[in-house]
Parts: structure tokens; C-alpha cells; sequence
């Protein structure tokens, strides 16, 4: 019987494949973060070594200093066909939304900006059910309207593999490929892999980031984690959510729904 | 039992019930009992409790959504992830109101287990008896009862019982093997991961232990291989055939079969990156190449040569159906079964089933979330199992246009395999034994041949397209040729009108020539107005397999604007009769390939688009 990082891996290189085929103009969001790491990594095997399509970051210009020398290093170390896209100023962000909500809004208006630009039909996230619960309904290809607007009431079925890519020009698809790991799936296949992540996740004078988000607001918890092994027992035990140190999800009970139903990832 | 923690395992399970009988509760006081809730998320939930001024419930854990939680009901599948002493578990909470079918059958599908809640109160219910009717199609066949709110009825040992043996006969009619039953109550907490002082009579053991002790047998080796070729990579100068294994290994020097095409050749190496095993087995996501350079597409099927798949034209179905709209007998769907895409007709409904008495409806009218046994036939042969010999490869869904319509289990029992029959075809239909084959062509060229059939008005930008697109195939060393529907006209096709009958004609006459181009290896550009479609689909019908229809789309009044040729003023006067789109119908495709918008997209935004498609498509 395959295990469990076994099983994970080859439903998401089988997702990656599917995607490829079925939807004409593709690329992948690269956050950065520890689970757009591992995207590239399952990119890298689906592909044989090579990805066919570019990735994305959406800049903020916002991120922690470390988070852009890692992305010049890698870019360049992995091959990558990297994409900048630029975010709208705070200025011009819905301002009914809280503080660190609108300044999360921008990066979705900064997708929706690139995604129009570059006439892409499908945007590879790697966002994961276990997260938030409005990402746990997600579906693993899920179709944004115009807008960029997902709905959620209204998703269509996928089931046995099967899904749907037959949808109208207007029609954007995001395909999750690692809708049904876990964080701690994430840091094992880290390990057996030896996936490289940013420093900011490890342990400094008591302190590590367990989630990466624009500088301003995103909080490190407090850990003596130092290493990746360390992160993974550390995880074993721990009932804190990975989100708590993201201001944006804390202000309002519904704010990342409303978020998300707009075309955040 | 094994009382280790095993870290490497998860099992998926997913709860089904009627609407109310406590799903979510269950699953919340789950959670709670077995300490995996994370003090900030119920602190949160009590607070907006209080400020709604409701109890708060152990269904809210689940109900995320802000909405949900004023209607009181699940609304799609929600996966939550936790562990017990033994290991890792997923709950998929599928929904249990009516309307709420497909995403619990999208829950369902991935599931390992399921647990089947009844509200003792209440009873068996009409969802009861249809999810577990849906389980048994899903291929979930592992089921826990659990029968909720023992509270409500005060603990009563009898009333129990007889719920318990009804249901269990109901599932047995069904097929399915109830692993166990146990009385429950989500809000007291009883034999959930404590077992109940309320209930002594019952000596079970609490229900997260039950769960702990099954043992998932999980996929089983078999020594019949089955390999969905997914897609096609160019690696070097290596082809690469990428899939997932459905059944059985794949190792360096086995027999494949790959159907339809019935050609075979032995596996030279495998693709694995950074570095390749030995073997591999069902489940894994793999590549290969083959030691003969046999014509593999996406979505053939691969196999051993012992226990090849069936062709099939015509098949039955045990077939559920998502969509409001009614099953149209003439309408084409497209059925996706393991990687490939077929059309098919729904030919016949034999019987819908009444899920509530298992036994057939009088009427053959098949409504939304309705299961139904169906014939389904095609023009093509499609290579698939039967459900009893793999599951994996017995199960399709149908898609309407945009629309994912239903899913279903292949039954061939009734009719034969018709392999045979297509050799014995194939062997009348060859007239010459050509020294050279396509594959000979397509290998030296480093392209396939392919038909590309530019459908459009006149004044769309066929030509023009088709022109750009030659041109720039044929500086990437493609042998193409354009052949344009106003050149033929001059010579092949000089005794032709614009007759309905004359046009049908130049149709076939130059779809017979695109053909004899694709026999010497070409990729050919086609540029027809076809305004019919029953045309196109003749023309189709001659190469199927390397025919694609592109749309060159725009409007009358955009063509009639730009009237480089200056036909639409002609045809507007009446000096030119039958013109289309002014006096003789044009009939949009249905289902292109790929779609053009002129009047939207610059010239070369359009050759490029096609360019790519066709690339992608024929390319090695």
C-alpha cells in the first residue's frame, strides 16, 4: 500500500498533468511560502525536470527582505520562467474591508491584473483544505467567472478524477494540486525532499514565521523550531492554528470568505 | 489492534445521512472528546454564538460559512482533518439536504469508509436509503452505522434494535456489509470516544475505536495492468508517454497493449524525475517510453496482453444524473472515461430505480439525482472494463457543453467484445499495403499529420489565418499546405455551385483530398466556410482522430464591414444569391476544437493561438 506522502505526491502530479493538458494557457503562482515551494517541486516531477509554464508572483513589495533574495536565488537555481506581477496602491482597495483585509485585497487585484494581462485560463495555487474552513469546500479545478468571483453555492461536481475544463472564454479555472495535504504533509514531504525554504520559518531568539504574508501583517509565533525536524514535532503537537499569526484573518468572522468570494486565493 | 501511532497512514471517511440526522454534531462532539480542537477556533465560534444569541453546537465547528450557519444546514463537502491514538483520519462531511446530491457524491467518491447516520427519533428516511444506494455506486462499500440521538428516545434498547435490523436488511439488499452498528448520542457524548454509562445494555466498543481497528486493505496488487496514457511529453529526443497506473506495475521490458489502436510494444525505460525506480505500481504517477515507435495518443489505454480491456460501441450503465435538464436521446454528450474523451449517445433508459423500494420505476423518465440503468452507444470504439473486473476503469462521467451531466459504472455483461470485429473491418477497409507508413512519415517529419479545418463567414479571417499559421509551420520545418475553399473552386471544384447539394460536395471532395495530404504526412490548413454542420461532421467522420475544428468567429456585420472582397454589398443588392450569412444560413460549431475571434483578437494574436494549438496538438 502506498503511504501517505506517497499517495498525496501522485494525485497532485497527476492533477499538474491534467491541468496541462486540458486548459491552453497556464501558469503557476509562486508565493514564495513553504507550499509554493513544494508546488514547483511536484511541478518538477510531473514535468520531467521541466516546467512548461511560468510562475507567478504577485508582488506586493511588501515581503520580507529574505523572501526576495530567495526568489532571486531560486529563479535562477531552478530555471524558472518568473513572472512579476504589480499590485494597485492600498488607495484604490474596497475600504469597507478591515485594515490588514484590504491590504490583503490588493495582491487579488494584483492576480486579476496579471491573470487579464497574460490571458491565462488557469492559475495553479497551493492553497490546502485544512488551512481555513472556506478553503476546505474548495474543489481541486474550480472556475472563476469574469471577475475573478468564485461561487461558492453553485460549485460543480468532480468526482472519480473526472472534472470539468469545458467552460466559456470569460471563465478563468484555479487548479489546487495540493488542496488535500496538510501542513504537516507539507513539512514531511519538505524533509524527504529536501525542498529548500526560506529561513524566516526557522526558529531566531525564540521566534519563527509559520506563515508568510506581507510584512506589515503577518506576526511570528513564538518557537524554539529550528530545524525542519524540529518544525515537524512541533507541529505533532501543536493546537494553534497556522493562520494565527495572519492579522487579515482575525478581524472580522467573515472576512476571508468575503475575501475569497472575490478571488482571493 | 496495533496500538502503535502510525504516522504514514490516513484513512478518508466519508459521513452520509438525511438532513438532521446529526452529521455534523457528530462529527463536532467527535472532535471535541478526542481533544483535537484548537482552544482559539471554540472560543471564536462561542463568541459569535453569543453574538447571534444562539446555543452554541457542535455542528458549527463545521458550518465555517457565515451563511451556513443562519441556515442551520451544510452546504458542501468540508473535509477535517484529525487523529486518533492509531492514526490520521479525513472526514468528509457530505451535505444531507435534497438538492445537495453532487457534492456529496464528490465527497463520497474519495472516500475509504463511510459512516451512514440515523436519527433514532426519526428513523430510516427516503436520504438514508438513496446515500447508501449512492455509496454502493461509488464503490464505497465499507459502512459504519451509527444511529444518533439514543437521548431523545430515552436509551430505549428495543426501539433501537428494530431500526437497526430494518436498515441492515435494506443494505443487504443493496450489497453492501455493514462492518458494525453502535448507538450514539452527539449531544450527551455517548460511545463516541467514551463508551456510555447511559446505554449498559450494549457492550460495543466506543466509535473512534471501531474506527482504529479497521484495517484498510487499501489498493490491491494484481498481476493485470491497466495504464490511462494521460498525456504525450517531448522530452529531447525522447517521447514520453505520462499516466497514472490504475492496476497492477509497470516495470522496464513488460508487454503493453494500447487501445484502441491494438498495437503493442515493450516498456525501454521509465521517467521518473529526479531518478527512476525499478517498478511501479497502481497509484503511482509515472512516465514511460516504449522500444517501438508505435502512434500512442492521449487518452488510449494501456494494458497487459493477458487481460486486455474490452471495445466497446454499445454498453449499459447503472448511471446517476446531476443535471435539471432532461436526458436528450439525440443529443450528443461527451463521456470521459479513465484519460480519454468519446462522443456518445444515450441510447435507451432501461429502468430508473426507485432507491427507496430498490425496485424499478414504471416510467423511463429520468429526473435530476435520479439513478437509472441506461444503453449508451457510440461511433467509435471505446477500449473499457467491466465494473466487477476494475473498478477504476468502469467508471465515466458525461458532460452536457459546460456542464458535468453524470457519473456512471460500465456493465458489459449483456454484450460481447468487439475487438475482433474492428480487425476484421480494418482489414477490409485497406486497399494497398503502402510501402511506407504514416508512423515511417511522421517520425522522419517529427510531426503528425492532422487536419485543420477553418470554419467561419466569409471575410472571417479564414485565409488569412491559415496563410500566417503555414507560414510560420513551415519555418519550424512542419510540412504544411493551405487549401483554401476559393482556390479549389478555380479547378477540383470548378463545376460546383452554392447549392446546399453543390456545397455539400466541394465539402466531401475537399475533404478527401485533406486526407490524401495527411497520408503523405501533412499537417493540412482547411479553409471552408462549411456553414453546415452535419458537413463538418462528414468531413470529420473521415479522419476523426486527427481532425480539428477551429471556429474563426465574427459577427455578419463585422465581416460585412470589413467586405475585403466586396461580396457582402454584392450579396445585400441580390446580385449574388445564396451568400452566407446574408441569404443562406450558417450554423455556428457546437464544439470547436478552438474558437477565433476575429473581431476581438489582432491578426496575430490569432495565428499564434493556432499555431500553438496545433503544435501542441501534432507536435512530437
Amino acid at each position: 500500500m502506498q503511504s501517505n506522502l506517497n499517495k498525496l505526491e501522485n494525485e497532485s502530479i497527476f492533477i499538474f498533468r491534467q491541468a496541462y493538458r486540458s486548459i491552453s494557457n497556464i501558469a503557476l503562482l509562486w508565493s514564495l511560502g513553504k507550499d509554493s515551494n513544494v508546488m514547483v517541486w511536484l511541478a518538477f516531477k510531473a514535468f520531467l525536470g521541466k516546467i512548461p509554464f511560468p510562475v507567478v508572483h504577485v508582488d506586493t513589495e511588501k515581503k520580507f527582505k529574505e523572501m526576495y533574495e530567495f526568489r532571486e536565488k531560486f529563479t535562477k537555481k531552478w530555471g524558472l520562467n518568473l513572472i512579476k506581477g504589480k499590485c494597485p496602491p492600498i488607495g484604490q482597495i474596497d475600504p469597507s474591508l478591515p485594515p490588514a483585509a484590504r491590504s490583503a485585497a490588493r495582491k487579488t487585484d494584483g492576480l486579476k491584473k496579471i491573470i487579464n494581462e497574460k490571458k491565462f485560463r488557469g492559475i495553479i495555487a497551493g492553497i490546502r483544505r485544512d488551512e481555513q474552513g472556506t478553503r476546505a469546500k474548495e474543489r481541486v479545478f474550480s472556475p472563476r467567472d469574469d471577475f475573478g468571483k468564485w461561487n461558492i453555492k453553485n460549485q460543480p461536481p468532480e468526482f472519480w478524477n473526472y472534472s470539468n475544463f469545458n467552460y466559456p472564454e470569460t471563465v478563468h479555472v484555479r487548479i489546487h494540486p495540493l488542496l488535500n495535504w496538510t501542513e504537516l504533509d507539507i513539512w514531511q514531504y519538505i524533509k524527504q525532499e529536501k525542498i529548500p525554504v526560506v529561513d524566516l520559518y526557522f526558529s531566531k531568539k525564540g521566534k519563527r514565521y509559520r506563515s508568510l504574508g506581507d510584512q506589515d501583517i503577518t506576526f511570528p509565533i513564538n518557537s524554539n523550531a529550528k530545524t525542519v525536524n524540529e518544525i515537524i514535532e512541533e507541529l505533532k503537537v501543536s493546537k494553534v492554528s497556522e493562520r494565527s499569526g495572519r492579522a487579515m484573518d482575525h478581524e472580522e468572522e467573515n472576512v476571508f470568505e468575503r475575501l475569497r468570494s472575490k478571488g482571493y486565493m | 489492534m496495533n496500538n502503535k501511532f502510525n504516522d504514514d497512514e490516513v484513512l478518508n471517511i466519508v459521513i452520509v445521512g438525511h438532513v438532521d440526522h446529526g452529521k455534523s454534531s457528530f462529527i463536532g462532539r467527535l472532535l471535541y472528546d478526542i481533544g483535537e480542537i484548537n482552544d482559539e477556533k471554540v472560543n471564536e465560534l462561542k463568541k459569535a454564538s453569543k453574538k447571534r444569541g444562539v446555543d452554541f453546537e457542535f455542528a458549527f465547528l463545521l458550518d465555517a460559512l457565515q451563511d451556513e450557519r443562519d441556515q442551520g444546514i451544510t452546504i458542501d463537502t468540508t473535509r477535517i482533518f484529525f487523529k486518533s491514538k492509531k492514526r490520521k483520519y479525513v472526514f468528509i462531511d457530505a451535505p444531507g439536504h435534497k438538492e445537495f446530491i453532487k457534492n456529496m457524491i464528490t465527497g463520497a467518491s474519495s472516500a475509504d469508509i463511510a459512516i451512514l447516520i440515523v436519527d433514532v427519533k426519526e428513523g430510516i428516511k427516503q436520504q438514508t436509503k438513496k446515500h447508501a444506494y449512492l455509496l454502493k455506486l461509488l464503490g464505497v462499500e465499507k459502512v459504519i452505522t451509527v444511529f444518533n440521538k439514543m437521548d431523545k428516545i430515552k436509551y430505549d434498547q428495543k426501539l433501537y434494535i428494530k431500526i437497526k435490523s430494518d436498515l441492515d436488511s435494506f443494505l443487504s439488499g443493496l450489497g453492501i456489509s455493514c462492518i458494525t452498528d453502535i448507538p450514539v448520542s452527539s449531544k450527551v457524548g455517548d460511545n463516541v470516544v467514551k463508551k456510555s454509562k447511559n446505554m449498559p445494555w450494549f457492550s460495543g466498543i466506543p466509535f473512534i475505536d471501531i474506527l482504529d481497528n479497521f484495517e484498510n486493505s487499501g489498493l490491491v496488487v494484481s498481476k493485470h495492468v491497466r495504464f490511462p496514457v494521460q498525456d504525450i511529453y517531448k522530452i529531447g529526443d525522447k517521447r514520453v508517454i505520462v499516466g497514472k497506473i490504475e492496476l497492477g506495475s509497470i516495470s522496464k521490458g513488460i508487454d503493453l497493449l494500447f487501445l484502441p489502436s491494438n498495437e503493442r510494444a515493450k516498456v525501454k525505460s521509465l521517467e521518473i524525475w529526479p531518478k527512476a525506480k525499478k517498478k511501479y505500481f497502481a497509484g503511482d504517477s509515472v512516465g514511460i517510453t516504449l522500444d517501438e515507435p508505435i502512434f500512442v495518443d492521449k487518452g488510449n489505454l494501456a494494458s497487459d496482453l493477458m487481460s486486455p480491456p474490452k471495445l466497446m460501441n454499445r454498453f449499459e450503465s447503472n448511471m446517476f444524473w446531476l443535471s435539471e435538464k432532461k436526458i436528450n436521446f439525440k443529443s450528443k454528450y461527451i463521456m470521459k472515461l479513465n484519460t480519454g474523451e468519446y462522443e456518445i449517445f444515450v441510447n435507451k433508459v432501461k429502468n430508473v430505480i426507485d432507491t427507496d423500494s430498490l425496485k424499478s420505476k414504471n416510467n423511463t423518465e429520468v429526473s435530476k439525482n435520479d439513478v437509472c440503468e441506461v444503453v449508451i452507444h457510440s461511433s467509435q470504439f471505446i477500449p473499457m472494463d467491466d465494473y466487477s473486473f476494475n473498478k477504476s476503469t468502469a467508471r465515466f462521467c458525461l458532460l452536457d457543453n459546460e456542464e458535468i451531466v453524470a457519473g456512471g459504472i460500465i456493465d458489459l455483461r449483456n454484450y460481447p467484445d468487439q475487438r475482433e470485429k474492428k480487425e476484421d473491418f480494418r482489414k477490409n477497409i485497406i486497399p494497398e499495403n503502402y510501402n511506407l507508413n504514416e508512423i515511417d512519415r511522421a517520425l522522419k517529419f517529427n510531426h503528425r499529420p492532422g487536419i485543420i479545418w477553418l470554419t467561419g463567414l466569409s471575410g472571417a479571417g479564414k485565409s488569412t489565418i491559415a496563410k500566417n499559421v503555414e507560414k510560420k509551420l513551415f519555418d519550424r520545418n512542419f510540412n504544411v499546405f493551405s487549401l483554401d475553399g476559393d482556390n479549389l473552386r478555380i479547378g477540383l471544384n470548378k463545376n460546383l455551385n452554392f447549392s446546399p447539394e453543390d456545397r455539400t460536395e466541394n465539402i466531401r471532395r475537399t475533404a478527401e483530398v485533406a486526407k490524401l495530404f495527411t497520408q503523405a504526412g501533412f499537417v493540412i490548413l482547411v479553409s471552408l466556410i462549411s456553414p453546415y454542420r452535419s458537413e463538418r461532421k462528414k468531413a470529420r467522420d473521415i479522419r476523426p482522430e486527427i481532425f480539428r475544428e477551429i471556429y474563426i468567429k465574427a459577427s455578419v456585420d463585422v465581416c460585412a464591414k470589413r467586405d475585403v472582397k466586396g461580396l457582402y454589398a454584392k450579396a445585400k443588392s441580390g446580385e449574388i444569391k445564396n451568400f452566407t450569412g446574408i441569404s443562406s444560413p450558417y450554423e455556428e460549431p457546437e464544439k470547436p476544437n478552438l474558437i477565433i475571434d476575429t473581431s476581438r483578437e489582432k491578426v496575430e494574436e490569432s495565428v499564434a493561438k493556432l499555431e500553438n494549438f496545433i503544435i501542441k496538438e501534432f507536435g512530437f
